[in-house]
């Protein structure tokens, strides 16, 4: 085993929160080896962030270390009082990276000059000398041409970028460990893994230890070499990746691992975690997983379970790996085989009605005095009972496209029918009514969807009052009632403020106010990207429970391919609003064609280290076309399998799908 | 945890490695957050010792201002015909003295008060409450804003004195007069503000949800968006109170004022003004009162202003 490097051990953080004192971390410890690369994973609210900012004294103003050391060259920091002790540690022996690239840059200061800056403060080198190692750094995190870069401001850069100068002023210092807090949670796919690579490389050339923050599983099995699931506050298990991915003990991580979207069977329904995360202000006693987990011992509400050892590096705090519960094991280990679950073949779709079709449309916004096409010239139909998803990065038009289907954003061009009916253009009352009752949205953040000063009474039954769909107070709420039931949420709920329930809740109650009115048709945007993982397969499980005991058709807009394989009957891609394949779900799967479905599909990580080791970063260059002579048309290449491409790459497609 | 600590593993009875109940429904109690805006704001805004203060000091005044007139036998407009009576310091009976006709200048300073505190908070609400509605009216329909652009370049490029001589002027010089002159020029400027903060509103996904759901722009306004402003409403109210009774002093000052007769504190600040030479006292008592209530005032409104911001609650 390396040499340790730093030690955090018993910590427990408190914070004082409107006037009340919820324990964050109760009891966590850590241990980091000499370059190696750690991944701490955990929901929203599992004090992971918290964690790690206390191993550099940045926790917020109302928050402290109760107890625990935290030890790196014999040094302990928690006793650490003033800001002058901690500047000895801050990007010297720690630096950390955080999730936002847009708000941890100075946007009036060139991003040159916030790196020399560092550069300056820390080494009190001169200006002249400072300049030239920043430029340096640039070069190093890979920034083309760094000497010009180097006068740009933020907004010059795209993400991705913003993130690579983020990480250069982290690593100006030096630091011996960098903690990466859910770098790429904010950036596209594509950017994602390959802001992971840098990362990757520069732990080597530098020689540091690495802490990932994250709640992506996917991104874990990339990069980490040990990994830490937490939960509640406190460490639940750890081990060596692959200890972790194939082998894992504790309830928790093994339920997270199998509510993965991307290990989803068609038409079964995904394995999901009941309920969410517990509330820190109460004492919790024994295993805080258990009202969670429904094969919990008795046990487990009582005591607390120590850590018990699985293998020299792998140990998990629960009581099933005690002695005394090897025969409840057994018994659990035969329920567990006894359930396997077989797909369903994917259902064709192509003869029913087509719901909604929408031909040639294009979409613009003013820009200054110019104008951005965000969707060009896009044609495709959804039939009644399917779900067609439309896959794509941010600033695809994929959004853009829902909100014109919705009528919520103008059509510069072309038509979208709906029930055979145009609908661009002034609709006449009545129609209007008639559409929007039966076309209604979910939306991707549930802490902006619901109106913060209104009762869930009030925001469930506002579609109800606006087409007088009841006859009485009675009867609406009860129809109310019925709603949140079918979201799986007492009624008694109603009278509370949103701001009262958890993100997933919240999610549940938008889409209790869209179905409430039952509608045939949903695009739902993004619906389970801000959601923590063990919320997102409730989420996924009640839409597809919707779907088929109402009937309904969704389009379900997403930015990573490997989540909507298994609800999705067809995929479409977008690239820069415009759509470059449509297939069937498993057939885009088989036979990605198109170059940037190909990349698309490489970058999504894998909850699986052995794929996501191997694998190679494929960057879409757009320049592998060549278009001047030969424009590119849409075209069906087999049945039901659509692409953007000019003749001659056709050909190609055609020879490869031969093979 | 320390009571798990002290227990071997070997002593726990074997009963306990069963399986437990599970009780789904229990379940979604546990995302239950106690977070409360108005308890938030309200114990944000009182945790600072100065505002403490200040608003006892305030409600003391106000109750004062409401009893004093309704217990005293003293009548502020009684004028004394003997000389003696005329421009005494202040004394027992008299504690802010007397003014040039022997009109005792503690009543006066307090019906004035009163008079000046009704004025003001007639104008806050007219004021406040016309710029929100028509604030939101102008924020929601984008076609409105070519006239109220006009409208808005129009007033408040000349300046606001001009108009408040004029129509100070033309009508009868009353109180409602003022309300009406302050109104006039104010509304605008408070119109305009809500405007940029509806437009900031208007976006956001609960509205879309709402539009998707046919709601009629009237309630989207009503439930969706003005909810939301109350504190800043709350707390623009606040800030209009003070800088109202300035103007009422102002206008006072200049001579368009209410009636000279009747008891404001700008009429009583004028009056003393013209003998501050000889009696200062005559202005200083009525202007310390002026100035503890516009301070006053202007700190709890910038203070409910900082506490109504979520990003402050700790």
């Amino acid at each position: 085993m390396q040499k340790k490097i730093f030690e955090a051990k018993d910590i427990v953080i408190k914070f004082n929160l409107r006037g009340k004192t919820l324990t964050a971390i109760r009891g966590a410890s850590i241990d980091l080896y000499h370059g190696e690369t750690l991944a701490i994973v955990g929901e929203s609210g599992s004090g992971k962030s918290v964690f790690t900012k206390s191993f550099i004294g940045m926790l917020d103003k109302n928050g402290w270390v109760e107890s625990g050391s935290m030890v790196m060259d014999g040094v302990d920091f928690s006793k650490y009082k003033t800001e002058k002790e901690w500047l000895a540690v801050r990007g010297k022996k720690i630096a950390m990276v955080f999730q936002d690239p847009m708000t941890s840059l100075n946007p009036v200061k060139t991003v040159g000059e916030q790196i020399r800056e560092v550069i300056t403060w820390h080494f009190g080198v001169k200006k002249a000398e400072a300049r030239k190692q920043a430029v340096e750094l640039l070069r190093q995190v890979g920034i083309p041409e760094p000497e010009l870069r180097y006068k740009q401001y933020p907004h010059q850069f795209s993400g991705g970028m913003r993130q690579r100068v983020v990480i250069a002023i982290a690593i100006a210092c030096r630091p011996r460990i960098l903690i990466c807090d859910e770098p790429t949670t904010a950036l596209d796919v594509t950017v994602q893994a390959q802001i992971l690579e840098l990362v990757k490389k520069l732990q080597k050339e530098l020689d540091m230890s690495v802490i990932y923050i994250t709640h992506d599983l996917g991104v874990v099995a990339n990069v980490a070499d040990r990994v830490a699931v937490m939960y509640a506050g406190q460490i639940v298990e750890y081990g060596l990746s692959c200890e972790i991915f194939k082998d894992s003990r504790h309830p928790y991580t093994k339920a997270l691992l199998r509510s993965l979207p991307q290990l989803g069977v068609r038409g079964q329904d995904l394995h999901s975690i009941k309920g969410s995360p517990p509330n820190l202000y109460k004492q919790i006693t024994g295993d805080a997983f258990a009202p969670r987990n429904p094969n919990a011992m008795k046990i487990d509400y009582l005591y607390e379970p120590p850590f018990f050892k699985v293998s020299d590096t792998h140990y998990a705090k629960t009581w099933l790996l005690s002695e005394q519960a090897a025969d409840y094991c057994r018994q659990m280990e035969q329920q567990e085989e006894a359930e396997d679950p077989i797909p369903a073949p994917p259902t064709d779709f192509s003869a029913a009605e087509k719901l909604v079709q929408v031909k040639g449309l294009t979409v613009n916004f003013k820009l200054g005095r110019g104008q951005f096409s965000a969707v060009k010239n896009v044609s495709f139909d959804i039939h009644r009972g399917e779900t067609l998803s439309l896959v794509g990065e941010s600033g695809s038009g994929k959004t853009t496209i829902g909100k014109a289907i919705l009528k919520i954003c103008h059509a510069s061009g072309g038509d979208i029918l709906y029930k055979g009916k145009s609908i661009v253009g002034r609709l006449s009352s009545h129609e209007m009514t008639e559409f929007r009752k039966n076309v209604q949205m979910i939306f991707q953040d549930p802490m902006a969807s619901l109106n913060e000063r209104a009762k869930v009474e009030y925001i469930i039954s506002e579609g109800l009052y606006n087409f007088r769909l009841f006859e009485n107070n009675k009867d609406r709420q009860e129809k109310t009632a019925r709603a949140m039931r079918s979201v799986g949420l007492l009624p008694e709920y109603v009278t509370r403020f949103p701001h009262e329930f958890s993100g997933g809740q919240r999610q549940r109650i938008g889409i209790a106010r869209a179905l409430v009115i039952e509608p045939e048709f949903i695009v739902a945007d993004e619906p389970i990207s801000a959601l923590d993982v063990s919320i997102r397969a409730q989420v996924i499980n009640l839409m597809n429970r919707l779907k088929r005991e109402r009937g309904l058709t969704y389009l379900f807009i997403a930015h990573d391919l490997s989540t909507v394989r298994f609800i999705s009957d067809r995929i479409a891609v977008m690239y820069k609003g415009q759509m470059v394949e449509l297939a069937e779900a498993e057939e885009l799967f088989a036979h990605p064609l198109h170059p940037y479905t190909n990349a698309l599909l490489q970058a999504a990580p894998v909850p699986d280290p052995d794929i996501e080791r191997n694998k190679k970063v494929v960057v879409y260059d757009p320049s592998v076309h060549d278009y001047a002579d030969d424009p590119p048309i849409w075209t069906e290449i087999r049945p039901g399998h659509f692409i953007r491409a000019n003749r001659a790459e056709l050909d190609a497609y055609k020879k490869h799908l031969e093979k | 945890m320390d009571e798990n600590k002290n227990l071997a593993p070997e002593t726990l009875p074997q009963e306990l490695f069963s399986k437990a109940e599970f009780h789904e429904e229990l379940l979604e109690e546990t995302g239950f957050s106690n977070y409360s805006y108005w308890r938030s704001t309200i114990r944000t805004f009182f945790k600072s010792n100065v505002v403490k203060v200040i608003v006892a000091l305030v409600l003391i005044m106000l109750a004062y201002t409401v009893i004093y007139p309704m217990v005293t036998d003293r009548d502020p407009y009684t004028a004394s015909l003997s000389a003696k009576e005329w421009n005494l310091p202040s004394s027992r009976e008299h504690p802010f003295g007397t003014d040039g006709v022997g009109r005792d200048i503690w009543a006066r300073v307090w019906f004035g008060t009163r008079t000046s505190l009704l004025l003001s908070v007639a104008v806050a609400v007219f004021e406040v409450g016309l710029g929100v509605i028509i604030g939101a009216l102008w924020g929601f329909y984008r076609k409105l804003d070519t006239v109220m652009f006009a409208i808005y370049n129009t007033l408040t490029n000349v300046p606001s004195t001009i108009y408040l001589v004029l129509i100070a002027y033309i009508m009868k010089p009353s109180v409602f007069t003022i309300i009406i002159a302050l109104v006039a020029t104010g509304w605008i400027r408070e119109a305009r503000w809500f405007r940029s903060r509806i437009l900031a509103l208007r976006e956001a996904d609960y509205n879309i949800a709402s539009i998707c759901l046919k709601t009629p722009a009237r309630r989207i306004i009503s439930r969706n968006v003005v909810p939301h402003l109350v504190s800043l409403i709350i707390m623009d109210a606040a800030l209009t109170i003070p800088a109202s009774i300035g103007s009422e002093v102002f206008l006072s000052y200049i001579g368009v004022g209410l009636p000279a007769d009747l008891c404001t504190l700008g009429n009583l600040v004028n009056q003393g003004r013209s003998a501050f030479l000889v009696y200062p006292f005559q202005m200083i008592f009525p202007t310390l009162i002026l100035c503890f209530i516009m301070v006053s005032f202007y700190i709890i409104g910038n203070k409910f202003a900082d506490a109504s911001d979520p990003k402050n609650h700790l």
